[in-house]
């Protein structure tokens, strides 16, 4: 089985191969070191002219990309870490995300970013981030979260063929895991539905779709911490929840959650990122519009402590949402009327 | 080989991948692994020639500094590290397979004295799954289903409430017909069809059958059982064919329409149950030893539904099968033997179930209570209680219900009774509010007198209309004594307190039309305004 960093690797490779008009930006690209997780490795030595290694400054590198996507280009752009998306912002919600709109529909901007976030390789507090809450702020860019169960190259696919710009957010624990898909509808002992669209949701369920105690939405880094919660409630406890891995967080995609608390009747979101204004309060403000009827309780979010994540991996481990946090939260949610 | 130091700020690395497989032969410098740092991926080469003993496997986390393979240049070398690792490393596989059974099944399993690994279930295994799974060893270890199980094959009754006609008429013995008058129905069911109802229903009393008070049996119709009980105002439809095994049962008032056609070994039709016309129970299998069909009280059976028994259908109290619906307890194909499915299993709707026209139910598939199965749906597993369930191959959509406010059920009741006002008006009957701002209606015309009031809840301080006439309150709280004279809908409770007559009876036939059926249950409705 591939290993989620292999996948996007090879999915480029093809990317490449299909359309000359793909560029990829950023820092330390070139093979043999091929990008900081060498998600980029070989493509500098097959397309040397379309492999632009560049120096180290964010905010000059995403005003580049717009041009070449302003031009005509389909341009990708790796930023090494995702705690550094915040030296481009300036471009991003001044430029990027407002261009076509301002130029009346004129132009449109496809670029790809495509940057790791996410901890627990004890990288502290500026380089194990999860910033997904800053991009979902800003009209007009589309956000994708891929995770390690998603068809990652296809994702990936998809977004350099978006016409709009596309934050591809991967995560760098994910980069050494196995991209697990579904087959014959399970991953594992848990049935799995992959919804319709470029960047559709996962749910999965341990009972068949039956009636179930919560769902758990997550995204991205966080879906084996939801399925080990899953699997932990079952096994220990008979206590039967879906979970449901978003594809896409802006625009916020809500019908499968919708879907998925018809059976259930309880949220519990979980994300990286840390709690207060982050995507589990725009979840929760949005399904208690959409289907107030449906939820039996309170939305419950589970994310990381607010404050920094420490380096040390016992802090780290101490600040980040866990396992035991997800089993607390649905615990807390309750059990089912009737159910 | 070691974990060296590969950038300045890691104390660990993740190895990611194995590039050569353990116990080979690798050169000096070839690529022997991957490890994963923070910012980078890196490729360890092999520190010298030999054979490779991995001592780490893929997807660990590695401190720097600590060994991750030897390499053996000789057979003693080969030795020496297979011995360390037998010592040093802990066994690799601690979690054999996937682990899918739940604690709680774990431990009913061994109470139980069942072996996990024989339930063949994709998914995890519950302690509800090992529980079944020992019902049915123990059936079978039995060599068949007990005696006394052959009536309902071993299905469990859980949220089926069995009407009282099955305990009334299940034992051998009531309403027996005698030897020679069975003979000759069966010889010629077609001359007897052709007496009028009061000349059968009188034959089948003489010889031994259980006949109530204001029964009819339509045009042409001949029950054919060796036991036959009928409870008063029992009416089958015309042109019908009953033909059961053993008996044939019907509670009071159940309706049949025309040209019913029953076969099977007992069929027990539940009081104040209502089927359509052209209803077929039958199909393959009818005469098995298994073939029971029990419907509960007040259920319902639309037009042209179809009902194979071969083995038992059990439908609860209250439950719907609408138009064309299908319930399945066998199927045709090819050899089991071959790996072709061949399945004989009975079906069970729960209290309340309500299965959508044209929907189709698989055989020994059970529909939860208060469940609904959507229209044309193909039902092939279990429907849980309380869940909306639908397409092909049925699957849960959300729930049945959901539990209103007690202020949406306030205005949902008002909305009851002046929708009742309106058909009566426009059936030409006159009416007019009632007094001190009760919500309700005045019969003030010939039908009359006579009132409806809605009073959320009764007791100390309600208001209650009164005056000549019937009186029919319904309520949302009948907490305290019914007010004398008056006749109490509890619309929650679904409950009936008090006498009435002909305004009483178009309340709950009203009443029921929205779904709302009160005990005590069969009534007679026929004399009511609308």
């Amino acid at each position: 089985m591939m290993r989620c960093g292999q996948a996007l690797n090879a999915a480029l490779h093809e990317i490449f191969e299909r359309d000359e008009r793909v560029y990829l930006l950023g820092e330390d690209l070139l093979d043999p070191y091929g990008g900081a997780f060498k998600i980029s490795q070989g493509l500098s030595t097959k397309w040397p002219e379309r492999v632009l290694p560049t120096p180290v400054s964010e905010a000059s590198i995403f005003g580049i990309t717009a041009g070449l996507a302003l031009r005509g280009y389909r341009p990708i752009l790796e930023i090494m870490f995702g705690d550094f998306v915040t030296l481009g912002l300036d471009q991003v919600v001044n430029g990027i995300a407002k261009f076509r709109a301002m130029f009346d529909d004129r132009v449109t901007v496809p670029l790809v970013v495509r940057t790791p976030m996410g901890a627990r390789r004890g990288y502290g507090p500026t380089h194990s981030q999860s910033l997904e809450k800053l991009l979902i702020g800003v009209p007009g860019i589309t956000v994708v979260t891929p995770s390690e169960c998603h068809d990652l190259g296809a994702m990936l696919t998809e977004a350099v063929a978006d016409d709009e710009p596309v934050f591809f957010v991967e995560n760098k624990v994910m980069y050494g895991r196995p991209n697990r898909r579904p087959e014959g509808g399970r991953i594992g002992e848990l049935a799995c539905h992959e919804g319709e669209g470029r960047y559709p949701a996962l749910t999965f369920s341990g009972n068949g779709f039956g009636p179930s105690d919560a769902t758990i939405v997550t995204y991205g880094g966080m879906l084996p911490v939801a399925l080990d919660a899953a699997t932990e409630l079952i096994l220990e406890h008979e206590v039967f929840t879906e979970v449901v891995a978003l594809g896409r967080i802006l625009p916020l995609d809500l019908e499968p959650v919708l879907d998925s608390l018809g059976r259930t009747g309880s949220l519990v979101s979980l994300e990286e990122g840390t709690l207060t204004g982050g995507v589990g309060a725009e979840l929760a403000a949005r399904v208690q519009a959409e289907a107030w009827s449906a939820l039996d309780g309170p939305v419950l979010r589970v994310a990381t402590r607010d404050g920094i994540v420490p380096s040390a991996r016992s802090l780290e481990d101490e600040a980040l949402p866990g396992v035991e946090d997800v089993v607390a939260a649905v615990t807390a949610v309750g059990t089912r009327v009737g159910g | 080989m070691v974990l060296t130091r590969e950038d300045a700020n890691s104390e660990s690395a993740l190895l990611a991948e194995w590039l050569v497989d353990d116990r080979t032969e690798v050169r000096k410098g070839q690529p022997i692994c991957v490890v994963e740092t923070s910012k980078a991926s890196i490729e360890i080469e092999a520190s010298g020639d030999g054979t490779l003993v991995q001592l780490v496997v893929a997807e660990t986390e590695v401190e720097l500094g600590s060994s991750i393979g030897l390499i053996a240049q000789s057979d003693a070398d080969l030795e020496a590290a297979k011995a360390r690792l037998e010592h040093a490393a802990p066994a690799p596989a601690t979690d054999a397979g996937p682990r899918n059974v739940t604690r709680k099944a774990a431990e009913r399993a061994a109470e139980l004295g069942v072996d996990v690994s024989l339930i063949d279930k994709p998914g995890f295994v519950t302690a509800e799954d090992v529980e079944a799974f020992a019902a049915a060893a123990v059936r079978s270890e039995a060599g068949g289903p007990a005696e006394t199980d052959v009536l309902l094959d071993g299905l469990s009754m859980e949220n089926v409430t069995l009407p009282a006609i099955f305990f009334a008429a299940k034992d051998a013995g009531v309403g027996a017909l005698d030897e020679a008058f069975l003979a000759q129905l069966r010889a010629d069911p077609a001359a007897f069809g052709a007496l009028s109802s009061e000349e059968r229903c009188e034959a089948y009393r003489s010889h031994g059958a259980v006949i109530g008070e204001g029964v009819v049996l339509g045009a042409g119709t001949a029950i054919v059982a060796p036991r036959v009980v009928l409870a008063d105002g029992v009416e089958i439809g015309a042109h019908s064919i009953v033909r059961c095994e053993e008996v044939f049962a019907a509670g009071e008032i159940a309706w049949t329409g025309e040209s019913l056609k029953l076969t099977c070994r007992r069929a027990f039709i539940g009081a104040g149950t209502w089927i359509a016309a052209n209803v077929q129970v039958g199909g393959g299998g009818h005469r098995d030893p298994w073939a029971t069909f029990v419907i509960g009280e007040l259920g319902f059976m639309g037009g042209e539904a179809f009902v194979n028994v071969c083995r038992p259908v059990v439908i609860g109290r209250e439950a719907f099968l609408t138009m064309r619906s299908v319930l399945l307890t066998h199927n045709i194909g090819h050899s089991v033997l071959e790996g072709f499915e061949n399945r004989f299993a009975g079906v069970v709707l729960e209290d309340r179930a309500q299965i959508g026209v044209g929907a189709v139910v698989y055989a020994g598939c059970r529909i939860g209570r208060e469940s609904i199965v959507v229209s044309n749906s193909y039902v092939v597993s279990d429907v849980h209680e309380g869940t909306l369930a639908g397409g092909v191959p049925a699957r849960t959509i959300g729930k049945a219900s959901r539990a209103p406010s007690s202020a949406r059920q306030v205005e949902l009741a008002k909305r009851i009774v002046d929708e009742l006002e309106v058909m009566l008006r426009l059936s030409g009957i006159e009416t007019a509010p009632l007094a001190n701002g009760v919500r309700g209606f005045e019969l003030t015309g010939a039908e009359g007198p006579g009132r409806v009031a809605f009073v959320e809840t009764l007791g100390k301080g309600a208001t209650v209309p009164n005056g000549a006439g019937e009186t029919v309150v319904l309520t949302l709280d009948a907490a305290g004594d019914a007010p004398p004279g008056c006749a109490v809908l509890d619309l929650l409770g679904r409950r009936v307190e008090g006498e009435g007559g002909v305004l009483l009876d178009s309340v709950r036939e009203f009443c029921r039309k929205r779904g709302i059926r009160f005990d005590p249950g069969p009534w007679r409705y026929g004399r009511g305004l609308v």
